[in-house]
This record gives structure tokens, sequence and C-alpha cells, in this order.
């Protein structure tokens, strides 16, 4: 389970930031008390255009950031005290997520599975099974400079799986795949649901989120608008669609100062 | 998990031929031929003068002189006898000429004696004492070694030749002779004069080297993965931060040891031909060095301290940089500082004094210096280490605290 209580992020903004921002403020608030919670064997979506915070919010679950205000669990573990801890049941996949192009995606797989104090059997199974899944196991002994970028990121994603993580946390999924790619991390979420993992994605593509998500939250300038299943956000905006109920609450929202 | 991260840097960079040809065999090759190259460049240079044979010509030459030099010329061994070409028959009107002729090369000394010069001589009581002026080039060094053998050698000794004729005998003029049965005046310690010579140039070697080779590999191991992305994948595996930081300051260490081996064994090997330069002429070689295992063991651990304070420095510095560009903007100043401590060291002499060894970086420098001349007491060594240990500690926390910055992380 992840509990999101109160969280909040401000960063402080370097002068060049504020000029390229455009703002007056040293600080931006990017997530501004957020609540909410996402339970095992479910897919729970932040939804929000880009800058919304969504990453900020994915990032401190994943110990990379962490909160200015509030907390966050994971597990019943907080990120901030038992980081090591959340590290270990979390597997976080974006899309910026890099691998040293110089070696073989066998070693690179290996090398995580032992940061991951994996045994050497373990290792080898895991690499077994998402290198089938993927169809990296071709690609196994060849330098990452050599393989498409599709490969990379679906070998990024089996990384990022090694240790058979409890929760999974993907920013933006599909974001910069090719359909085939794109194709196998969503079933592969789903294979994962069914599974009972909890997997935790941020989109802004109404589309993935409809596919995917068993409920979402909406974020927009960094404040949690609305939270439900997507019949819920639907209704509760009066909308037909889910597209049409993000673009009122856009409308409604986006301009009230954060 | 620290040898995990370890093997996985040391992999980086033993698997990447380009970085093994840059980062060990090109330094190691670039100094062993440049060594080789300039010592072998100054030692013909030197033969060249030594073999020169030089072109003095004199002005109103007395007969007494021209005697005399035929004679010095008939008791000389062959291939000394031919050191000058001495042209007599100039007359005063020449001067100017032959001054010009200096200027240009073609000529390397001028003797101009007094007219008259052997009466006057004779008629030392009555007359003022004649005079011999004489002309060089300081431009030129064939010019320059020739004087010193003219006013050195062959005027002194003809003044005792024409003091002898006048008191009836050299003997009486000679009160003692000097080092006349004595072959070798040099008294040392056994290697400690080799470690003089190897004190002049090799601790500022051995300290840009290890720089050096810390430099190039140590940006991209820490700035080089944060630019990539390729850190931000690292630092989401459930290994302490501290960990990480370590290993990537240990992997570095092993490499810009290794590195500055390679160069320093390239410097020993060029030796031979390079001792002229960077010896000071001495005889240098890791054998005429009376090193015990003690001085060894003292030297590496001085060693050690000064790669971990070097890779320590560059860590902190990649640690802070976003780019591997930033990072070498960052790292310019602190290389510029090395180079002045190491050179700071090549032109001190006498006793170091204590306190000198209190300041990192160049502490350690002395202390190598001191240890190549045997001169290096336990307390220094006791200071330098301490206090090298000290700023390492210091080094490490703040990288420490680095990698637990998200600002300095995750600057984006």
């Amino acid at each position: 389970m992840i509990k999101v209580t109160n969280f909040t992020k401000i960063y402080k903004l370097s002068k060049k930031q504020m000029n390229e921002y455009k703002v007056k403020s040293k600080e931006k608030i990017a997530a501004n008390r957020i609540n909410f919670e996402a339970k095992e064997g479910e897919i729970f979506g932040l939804l929000g255009p880009n800058g919304a915070g969504k990453t900020t919010i994915l990032r401190s679950i994943a110990t990379l950031l962490k909160p200015t205000e509030g907390t966050i669990e994971v597990m019943g573990f907080d990120v901030v005290n038992d980081s090591k801890e959340v590290r270990r049941r979390i597997g976080f996949l974006t899309n910026d997520l890099k691998m040293d192009s110089h070696f073989t995606p066998d070693y690179t797989f290996k090398f995580f599975g032992k940061l991951h104090s994996l045994e050497d059997h373990v290792i080898e199974e895991r690499q077994k099974y998402l290198f089938n899944y993927f169809g990296i196991e071709g690609y196994a002994n060849k330098k990452i400079s050599e393989l498409s970028t599709g490969m990379t990121q679906k070998l990024a994603i089996a990384v990022s799986l090694v240790h058979d993580p409890d929760v999974v946390i993907f920013d933006e999924p599909t974001n910069g795949l090719d359909i085939i790619t794109a194709k196998a991390v969503t079933d592969y979420l789903q294979e994962l649901k069914k599974q009972g993992k909890l997997i935790i994605v941020s989109t802004h593509i109404m589309a993935v989120a409809e596919k995917l998500c068993d409920r979402i939250a909406i974020i927009i300038n960094g404040v949690k608008i609305i939270e439900g299943t997507i019949d819920e956000v639907v209704s509760d905006s009066d909308a037909l669609s889910l597209e049409d109920a993000f673009f009122s609450l856009y409308r409604k929202h986006s301009k009230e100062v954060v | 998990m620290l040898l995990v991260i370890i093997k996985k840097e040391l992999k980086r960079v033993f698997t990447d031929r380009r970085l093994v040809f840059s980062s060990f065999i090109l330094p190691a090759l670039s100094i062993y031929l440049l060594y080789s190259l300039l010592g072998s460049m100054i030692g013909n240079l030197t033969n060249n003068i030594d073999e020169h044979i030089a072109n003095v010509a004199i002005v109103n030459a007395p007969e007494s002189f021209i005697t005399y030099v035929d004679e010095y010329n008939k008791g000389m061994p062959s291939e000394e006898s031919v050191g000058f070409t001495m042209n007599a028959g100039f007359s005063s009107e020449a001067i100017d000429s032959l001054k010009e002729k200096i200027k240009t090369g073609e000529l390397d000394v001028l003797i101009t004696f007094d007219k008259s010069f052997d009466e006057a001589v004779t008629n030392y009581e009555k007359e003022k004492h004649p005079n011999i002026n004489t002309f060089f080039n300081p431009s030129e060094e064939y010019s320059q070694t020739a004087i010193s053998g003219i006013e050195y050698n062959i005027l002194a000794d003809y003044q005792n030749q024409l003091l002898g004729e006048r008191f009836g005998s050299v003997s009486a003029l000679t009160a003692f002779t000097l080092n006349a049965d004595n072959q070798d005046n040099r008294i040392a310690e056994e290697g400690k004069e080799a470690g003089l010579g190897m004190s002049f140039m090799i601790p500022m070697l051995l300290n840009v080297m290890l720089f050096a080779g810390a430099m190039g590999i140590g940006m991209d191991v820490i700035a080089g993965e944060k630019e990539r992305g390729t850190m931000a994948t690292m630092l989401l595996a459930p290994v302490d931060r501290e960990t990480i930081a370590f290993g990537k300051v240990i992997s570095l260490g092993i490499v810009a040891t290794l590195s500055a081996m390679c160069t320093f064994g390239a410097v020993i090997a060029s030796l031979p031909n390079a001792s002229s330069f960077l010896a000071a002429g001495a005889d240098v070689s890791l054998d005429s060095l009376a090193f015990t295992p003690t001085h060894y063991i003292m030297l590496l651990i001085i060693l050690i301290m000064q790669v971990g304070i070097f890779v320590a420095v560059i860590c902190l510095v990649s640690v802070i940089a976003k780019s591997v560009k930033e990072a070498g903007t960052y790292i310019s100043p602190v290389y510029m500082l090395v180079m002045f401590s190491a050179f700071a060291t090549v032109f001190t002499t006498g006793d170091v004094e204590l306190y000198k060894y209190t300041i990192p970086v160049l502490g350690n420098v002395f202390a190598i210096k001191e240890l190549l001349t045997f001169d290096l007491s336990l307390i220094e060594f006791g200071v330098t280490v301490g206090v090298s240990i000290v700023v390492i500690a210091i080094l490490l926390k703040l990288i420490t605290m680095a990698f637990n910055n998200e600002r300095t992380m995750f600057n984006s």
C-alpha cells in the first residue's frame, strides 16, 4: 500500500530558473498537500498536464526526492526514514532511466541484481523470464550502444523489475515508446496487476488512463482536484467521458493560484 | 555491496579500449618518448659543445703567448689539444670587425693584448702592468664555454708561466696543489646522492601524474553518470548513497594509482637517457637509490594519502557539477593549485619547517622530497599523514552530503 499524507514539495529556484519560469518568487510549489492511497492489486493513475507535479510525486515515492512537508509510506515504510527498505520494495520506471551504453544487457541486469542483494540463481531466473518476455534474450551480449531505442527502453524496464518489486511506479509508461514496446509494457502492467502488485502510473494521455487505471487522481498545478474510479470522476464532473471531465476540471482550476 | 560497485567501475574503465589507451598507455608512452628524446638532445648538445673547436682570434699576440700556445697544444692529449684554434696575426684595426664576427657567431672568443706586451711584462718594475682584454658572446653556447676555458685554463696558466720565468721557478709560486692525488672527492651515504638527484623533479612529476591520471576518468565516473542519467538508476537501488560514493572514490583511487604507476614506470625507464634534466645529472636508478623497506612503505603511504586527497577533490567537484564539461571548468583551478604545490618544492632548498607538513597536498610533496634525501623524520611523516587523513575524511563527508542532496543530484 502507498499512503500519501499532506505531501507538499517546494523547490528552491536559482536565479537562472527564476528567469526561465518568469517568476519573482524564489520558491516553486510543485505539490501542495496531496493525499491519496493506492492498494495492492490495483493500477492507480496520476493524471495531469505537463508540469502539474506528477513526476515530483512519483519521484518522492521512489525516495529520489524528500517531501518538504507531509509523509509518504510505501508498504508501511517511510520514504525518508526507511528509504532503503522502500527501494527494496519498489521498481521505478521512467523513460529518463538510462543504462550505461558501454555494458551489455546481460552485465547490466546482473549488476543491478547484485545491487538488490539477489542470489545468482534468482538473478538468472529473473533474467531468463524478463528477457524472454520483452524479447531481449537475443541481444543479451551486445553492447547497449548497439541496441535500438525501443530495445534499450525494454531493457531499462527489465532492469527496474529485476527484484520482482511489490510496488511498480511508472512515470509516463508509454511516452516515447514505439507502438510495439508500448503494447508490451501496458500488457506487462496488467500482468503485474493480476499478480497482486501495486502499480502507480502518471500520464497525460487519457486513453492510457482509461485502458490501464482502476482509480485515478487528477493533479493540476500541484493540487489534487479529484480522486476516484474513472466512472466516479466522469460522473462527479458532469461529463460524458474522461477527456471531457479532465478539460472541464482543467478550465476550472488551471488559473487558480497555488 | 561496496565491492560490487568497485568492480563495476573498474570494469567500466578496463573494458574501454579508448579509456585504457588514453589513461594508461598514451601518458606512459608520451613521457618515455619525450623524456628520452629530451635527455638525448641535451646529451647531444653537451657533447656537441665539448667537441666544438673554438675559433679564437688574437690581436697583437706577443711572441711569448704564441710560444705558450704551441707548447700547450703539444703537452695536451690530442683530443683536448684541438679545443681551440688560435688565429694570431690580427692588428688593433681589426678589433671592430672581429667583434661583429663574435656577434654573428663566426668567432667564439677575441683576445686583445696591449702592444709591446712582452716588453711591458719584462719591465714590470718601471712600467704599468700590461692588459689583456677578452670578448665573447653570452648568447652563444660555444662562445660561453670557450671563454671560461680561455680565462681559467689558458690565460691563468700563461700568467703562471710568465711569473715562473720572472722569478726563476714555477714551483716557487706554488704553495699547494688541490686534489692532485684525490680521484674522487665526493663523500655521501650510498644512494643518498641518487636520492638528492631524484628529489628535484620526481616529487613534482609524481604529483602532477597522480592528479592528471585521476582527473580524466574521475570526471566521467560521477559527472558523466549524472549527465548520461545513469546515476539516478543507481540511486534507486537499495544501497546507501555513502556506499555508492565510497565505491566510486575507491575505484577511482585504484585507477589513478595504476595510471600514475604506468607513467612513473615510464619515467624510471627513461632515466638512463633523461637523468641530465630529471635528476640534475646525478647517477639515478632504483638500484642506486638505497631505500630500505621502511622507506618504500613510507613512500607508499604518502602516495596513498595524496591519491586519496586528489580523488576525493575530483569526486566532490564531479558531484557538484551537472556535466563533465562543467566539472572540467571547476577542476582546472584545482589542477593549477596542484601544479603550484608540485613546482614549489622543486625550487626549495634547506630544511623544511614542520608547519609546512600541515598544508594539505603541499605537505605530502615535501614529505616525498625529504624522503628521497633520507631527511624525513617520523614526526614529519606522522604530521603529513595525519593531516591527509583528516582532509580525506572531511572531503568524504562533503561528498556523502552532496550525494544525499537532491538539489545537487537532480539539479534539473
